[in-house]
């Protein structure tokens, strides 16, 4: 695996990519498996052969045993134990070569900060028991009624941790059927395109709310409410006393951090906020967005600064301005702007502009 | 992110490659197989006409080993032009195959796709394939053409009850079948019993029987229990194979012994027989260890 792993370092030379990385596996799996399949047999009934049922188109040759002369092919009569041997050895190494991607983009593609190793471990063992049982009971429901008895007699429950992770249960289970009815190309069909679509919603935040697209924008309306409370901490609130206590060294750090972040944003209690918007800009060219951004909101902003530089190997850049927005510009002014000086320099951009709170002498008329 | 493009364009080009190669080789290796196949018909009539010491010695002049798709051969059918027809065990596919020169030229189904059964043996006769399961139950249906699905009319001897068939032949003089017994019941255990049977018309079953002392003869078996039953075109006689003696016997239609001998050479499981017009002698095996075969010998033999 090591030796697999440098040569996949080779050809994508200090990419931290994992689309590229990926891509280079999957080339470098079909062009192993490409002349295996078409100088062996046994790889190509084990791929889909066995499957592929229906009668083949041409004619075909049969091999002459009393003279042998065997166009291609070098395990054209191979006995009955060989070629299951061989056939299960395939399958199983096939369900390892297919999995193995599964569980680094399990590994990569995570919301939170840490995986769950265990899943990780099981997408690559699981999948080969279910390959393994199929090929015992296939064909025979005497033994898949024994089976389901044996199982039935085993308690077995777990709870997982992420749903997504049950997804990839389910695909271990998939890949693991289909490779034991010797069709992995069926496997390998269903394995990649999970993969794919797995790394392009990934890559893309695929369903991820316009209304908290940051982290700062995600704690900006509770700390504002605490902000709001009169009393300590220079009027800006003091967090649950029993938050803080559940917080270890680190959090608590980044919670104050966002404190502090969130108390400039707001400003001091009955002064007008300092800034009332959060500009998210997603960008692969960093050094050009910063300064074709800075210049749109230069011409639209009062005033702005940069709060924050998120970035993720593999994923584009996000940075979040925070922008004081006058009255007579719309949030759509606000986006054309950034378009329109920065539209070659980033993948999209969103703001979010907060509501003014209301002068406390309106609030008590109301 | 921005390489990914490119790395789809290379796969994709190098699947093209693959498929472009792979046709390429798939013309030279059809050339090949051209020269292959002449050479292989050229040999075969070479050893049907010679007249040497290994033409006496009942070798075989040609063995073709048989895909996983016909590894529980069961039956062989010849047609009047002498175009050999064969059948799996459980499925009702039937499969053309050239034995002079070892190639499966067509499959067709007989059915729908998924029809299966205990198929048993099948047969030609009067522009019809009649394909027999081990109860009784005769489909017949036309030739079909590769991939087709042909319609079947389904007959039942009832005879299912009498005995378990294995073997059944065309007898173009009756313009009917004959049905070849594997296991009787105990009243009859003591006699090979086969049935002529002319589809559509159950009040004409006939039955041929002959006392297995005089099948057996002076050969070591118990019994003889046929897996199948060929007509031989030029004397009318009915020749049979069974699997678990190794026998090849040679009746007359009136049920006299010609003569019953040990099937020579490697006959695993003898599941299919047939004889063509140009006296070749044909005998399928069904896959023990190793493949399936079809075996050619001269007839009759010495």
């Amino acid at each position: 695996m090591q030796v697999f792993k440098k040569v996949i370092d080779f050809f994508t030379p200090g990419d931290a990519h994992p689309v590229n990385r990926l891509l280079t596996y999957y080339i470098m799996l079909t062009l192993i498996v490409w002349p295996l399949v078409y100088f062996f047999p046994v790889v190509d009934r084990a791929l889909g052969g066995a499957v592929v049922d229906a009668p083949s188109a041409g004619s075909q040759m049969l091999v002459d045993a009393l003279n042998g002369d065997t166009v291609r092919g070098f395990d054209s009569e191979l006995s009955p134990r060989l070629e299951l041997t061989l056939s299960t050895l395939i399958i199983l190494i096939g369900v390892i070569a297919l999995m193995l991607p599964v569980s680094w983009v399990y590994m990569a593609t995570r919301y939170n900060k840490v995986h769950d190793q265990q899943v990780a471990q099981i997408l690559i063992f699981l999948p080969l028991v279910v390959a393994g049982i199929i090929i015992v009971v296939q064909h025979s429901l005497a033994l898949a009624f024994s089976l389901a008895g044996v199982v039935a007699a085993v308690r077995f429950r777990s709870t997982l941790k992420d749903v997504r992770d049950v997804v990839f249960i389910f695909l271990a289970i998939a890949v693991g059927f289909a490779a034991g009815v010797q069709a992995l190309i069926l496997a390998a069909i269903v394995s990649v395109l999970f993969n794919v679509v797995l790394m392009m919603t990934w890559r893309y935040d695929f369903g991820r709310g316009v209304l908290e697209p940051t982290n700062a924008s995600r704690w900006s309306e509770p700390l504002r409410e605490l902000a709001k409370k009169p009393g300590a901490n220079n009027g800006a609130g003091v967090p649950d006393r029993d938050l803080v206590i559940a917080l270890d060294q680190k959090q608590a750090e980044a919670l104050a951090e966002r404190f502090d972040r969130v108390h400039k944003l707001v400003g001091p209690v009955g002064k007008k906020a300092r800034y009332n918007a959060v500009l998210v800009v997603i960008t692969d060219n960093l050094q050009d967005a910063q300064i074709h951004v800075g210049q749109a909101l230069d011409d639209v902003a009062k005033r702005w600064r940069l709060d924050e530089v998120r970035t993720v190997p593999g994923k584009p850049t996000e940075l979040s301005y925070l922008v004081r927005v006058p009255k007579t510009v719309s949030r759509d002014d606000l986006l054309t702007a950034i378009s329109t000086k920065a539209g070659e320099d980033i993948v999209s951009s969103d703001v979010q502009i907060a509501e003014e709170p209301k002068a406390k002498s309106e609030e008590a008329k109301a | 992110m921005r390489h990914a493009l490119p790395m789809c364009l290379v796969l994709v080009l190098l699947t093209v490659f693959a498929c472009e190669r792979r046709s390429k080789a798939d013309e030279t290796t059809s050339k090949q197989d051209t020269s292959i196949l002449e050479t292989r018909e050229a040999r075969l009539e070479q050893s049907l006409a010679s007249n040497d010491s290994t033409a006496k010695s009942n070798k075989p002049v040609a063995r073709w080993l048989l895909p996983p798709e016909l590894s529980e051969i069961s039956g062989l059918a010849l047609t009047g032009d002498d175009r050999l027809f064969a059948h799996n065990d459980e499925s009702a596919r039937i499969s053309e195959i050239d034995y002079r020169r070892g190639t499966i030229l067509k499959r067709f189904y007989a059915g729908e796709k998924s029809l299966r059964g205990d198929f048993e043996s099948i047969t030609f006769g009067d522009n019809r394939f009649f394909l027999l399961t081990s109860n009784g139950i005769i489909y017949q249906f036309p030739e079909g053409q590769q991939g087709e699905r042909v319609d079947c009319t389904v007959f039942d001897t009832r005879l299912g009850n009498e005995c378990e068939f294995e073997g059944m032949t065309y007898d173009p003089a009756s313009k009917g079948l004959v049905l070849a017994c594997k296991n009787v019941g105990k009243k009859k255990s003591d006699e090979l019993v086969m049935y002529r049977y002319t589809p559509g018309d159950e009040s004409g079953i006939s039955e041929i029987t002959v006392p297995q002392k005089d099948v057996i003869g002076k050969n070591p078996w118990k019994q003889v229990r046929p897996t199948d039953i060929a007509l031989d075109p030029e004397s009318g006689n009915f020749v049979l194979v069974a699997a678990q003696e190794k026998a090849l016997i040679e009746l007359t239609p009136t049920g006299g012994v010609v003569f019953a001998r040990p099937l020579e050479g490697r006959h695993p499981q003898a599941e299919g027989v047939a004889i063509t017009h140009d006296h070749i002698l044909i005998i399928s095996d069904e896959s023990v260890a190793g493949a399936a075969t079809l075996t050619l010998y001269r007839w009759p033999l010495h």
